[in-house]
């Protein structure tokens, strides 16, 4: 692929530019014909609601007695970081995300490889797999709500089969992020999966027979023949799981309200209730900037620690 | 011998881990109302009773000994969620189609200026969190008239499946062998190239940009929730939700959460054909 990149484009364009035939649209005028109305179209609706945001968080917004909006400059920041609360939040999403995140590899590169072995009833199987990824993040909070709470949930069902007669709840304090992050897993392991077997598909298979002939163990093959090309796209999965686990939010709503207590109140739900359940529209505004600010930093530390080195091998 | 045991070993253990949630919901929609009164539920209904799938659509079921599952007060929303959650899935899909496929081609295979700025900035827009856009939109949307609407909901989604999409088929497309340059040889312009030439040969990679858009859309939530729930347009995913605060029927909440996983399973039987020609790499290199 990397020799592909390197034969310039523009060189074979001018080549038909001399030839008899009118010459086509360049890089440029194709970039701008097709790229400027996505831009507009992006400015427009991501760009407004992002400034609307801006505006909102440097205000302070009330609805008793009446709308008004005062201008309170950076005051809403600085409230943000003596709230307890928002600490908390943060250590929840941080935590939880973690756990999400780590598992949610594990689990897809296990999937991938299955998959890339089995041969019986294959598309049925790859379906099967595939298909807690149809189900959505809210209808998957439902289904793991159910799972884990002591009355209707999978512990208490293993439980009594065993003979005992006392309820095993899931949802406690201590342990509600990790059924969280379970959960979260379980949605998106299947699209890490997906996108490992397809290059796990490309692997050539003369490099394990060479294996073979080396006499390197199952564990030595994996290790120096299958896993290299996947590290660019494990890189790549574990920041898109890191993004969308720390903006997980109706999975949270449904599963368990941020509770027992506040002990699943990710900065998500905490947002949230403050915008929509105290309408404290700037408070919320301003918390979702440290919760963006969250996002890209962490995405940005992933590629300073491994993204770096996989980008220059 | 002893790698086949393996293997049908972590089968076994990636369909339980897939699938013992989804039977969990197949479960309790097939629970009759006696069992459901005794908690904890037998792990497999004695007597299968399939009154909820008929309950959430508006019929009702007659049960053994004359007992009358009634049908669901929620059945208007969810025929109309139904058919709002596909109008919607599908126009997302073919719009995103059409503003993501010559994108993510130019990424992939034109030089311009400002391509890493661009670039960075749809990026940008996939860590953008719903929750801090929420409010502006619903504000932006009562100025617009947009609140409420499907068209709204269309435009919300789009911002949603456009970054995501295209940041998937520029790998995608980098991988393409670069034969439009032969076309160009024999005169085609560019766009005659691309329609003609690049679009078929990538016509999995296209397939499965669908099924991504198609389920964004169909399984979308957060914004549908605030911007056109309790209004005449709602989604299957809102309508759903309705069944969040009938607590006596846990059946008619799980089978319509089961009807909601059918058709992007359907879409994804279909599509897994391609995943063997797919070869995705991440474009920011």
């Amino acid at each position: 692929m990397a020799s592909e990149r390197i034969l310039p484009l523009q060189s074979a364009e001018e080549a038909v530019a001399t030839g008899r035939r009118r010459r086509a649209l360049s890089d440029t005028e194709f970039a701008l014909a097709f790229g400027v109305p996505v831009l507009v179209f992006l400015v427009l609706v991501v760009a407004y609601p992002l400034g609307y945001a801006v505006w909102m968080s440097l205000h302070r917004i009330m609805f008793f007695g009446g709308y008004r909006s005062t201008f309170v400059g950076l005051r809403n920041f600085e409230r943000v970081l003596v709230d307890a609360g928002f600490w908390w939040s943060s250590w929840v999403t941080v935590r939880l995300t973690a756990e999400a995140v780590v598992l949610t590899m594990l689990i897809g590169l296990g999937l991938a490889l299955m998959l890339n072995r089995t041969r019986a009833a294959r598309g049925l199987t790859r379906t099967l797999v595939f298909l807690p990824w149809c189900v959505s993040t809210y209808g998957a909070g439902l289904m793991f709500a159910y799972l884990a709470r002591g009355q209707t949930g999978l512990g208490t069902s293993i439980a009594y089969a065993l003979g005992y007669s006392q309820p095993v709840d899931l949802m406690t304090s201590g342990l509600v992020i990790e059924v969280l992050a379970v959960g979260a897993a379980w949605t998106m392991a299947p699209l890490v999966a997906f996108f490992l077997l397809a290059n796990l598909q490309t692997i050539p298979k003369r490099l394990y027979d060479l294996a073979a002939l080396d006499q390197l163990s199952p564990l030595e093959t994996f290790w120096h023949v299958t896993l290299p090309p996947l590290r660019y796209t494990l890189f790549v999965f574990a920041s898109i799981v890191t993004v969308l686990t720390m903006k997980l939010f109706d999975f949270v709503f449904v599963m368990t309200g941020g509770g027992p207590g506040t002990a699943s109140a990710t900065l998500t739900y905490q947002i949230y209730k403050i915008s929509f359940e105290n309408l404290d529209l700037g408070y919320g505004a301003a918390m979702s900037f440290y919760l963006l600010f969250l996002i890209i930093a962490s995405t940005l530390l992933l590629y300073l620690v491994w993204g770096r080195r996989e980008v220059l091998r | 011998m002893k790698r086949t045991g393996f293997l049908a070993v972590a089968l076994v253990v990636a369909l339980f881990w897939s699938l013992v949630p989804i039977y969990w919901f197949c479960r309790m929609a097939f629970l009759t109302p006696l069992e459901i009164q005794h908690y904890p539920w037998p792990l497999i209904p004695h007597a299968p009773n399939p009154a909820a799938f008929y309950n959430i659509f508006g019929f009702r079921y007659v049960l053994s000994g004359n007992l009358v599952s009634p049908a669901s007060g929620q059945a208007a929303q969810i025929i109309r969620g139904l058919k709002d959650s596909f109008l919607v899935s599908l126009i997302v899909m073919v719009v995103t189609l059409a503003i993501t496929l010559p994108l993510a081609y130019m990424f992939a295979r034109m030089e311009f200026r400002y391509k890493n700025s661009l670039l960075f900035a749809i990026l940008f827009a996939v860590a953008l969190p719903p929750v801090s856009t929420l409010i502006p939109f619903y504000a932006m949307y009562v100025r617009l008239g947009l609140a409420g609407t499907l068209s709204g909901l269309v435009i919300v989604d789009l911002t949603l499946t456009v970054p995501f999409v295209t940041w998937m088929l520029i790998g995608y497309f980098r991988n393409l062998p670069p034969i439009e340059r032969l076309a160009w040889m024999d005169g085609y312009g560019r766009l005659a190239a691309f329609v003609r030439l690049v679009l078929p040969l990538a016509r999995s990679g296209v397939a499965v940009a669908a099924v991504i858009a198609f389920l964004f859309a169909w399984n979308e939530f957060t914004y549908a929730l605030v911007l056109v729930n309790g209004t005449t347009a709602n989604t299957l995913p809102t309508a759903v939700s309705g069944f969040l605060h009938q607590y006596p029927e846990p059946g008619n909440l799980a089978a319509s959460v089961l009807i909601t996983i059918v058709p992007p399973a359907l879409v994804a039987y279909f599509l897994q054909r391609h995943v063997s020609e797919m070869n995705l790499v991440d474009p920011v290199r």
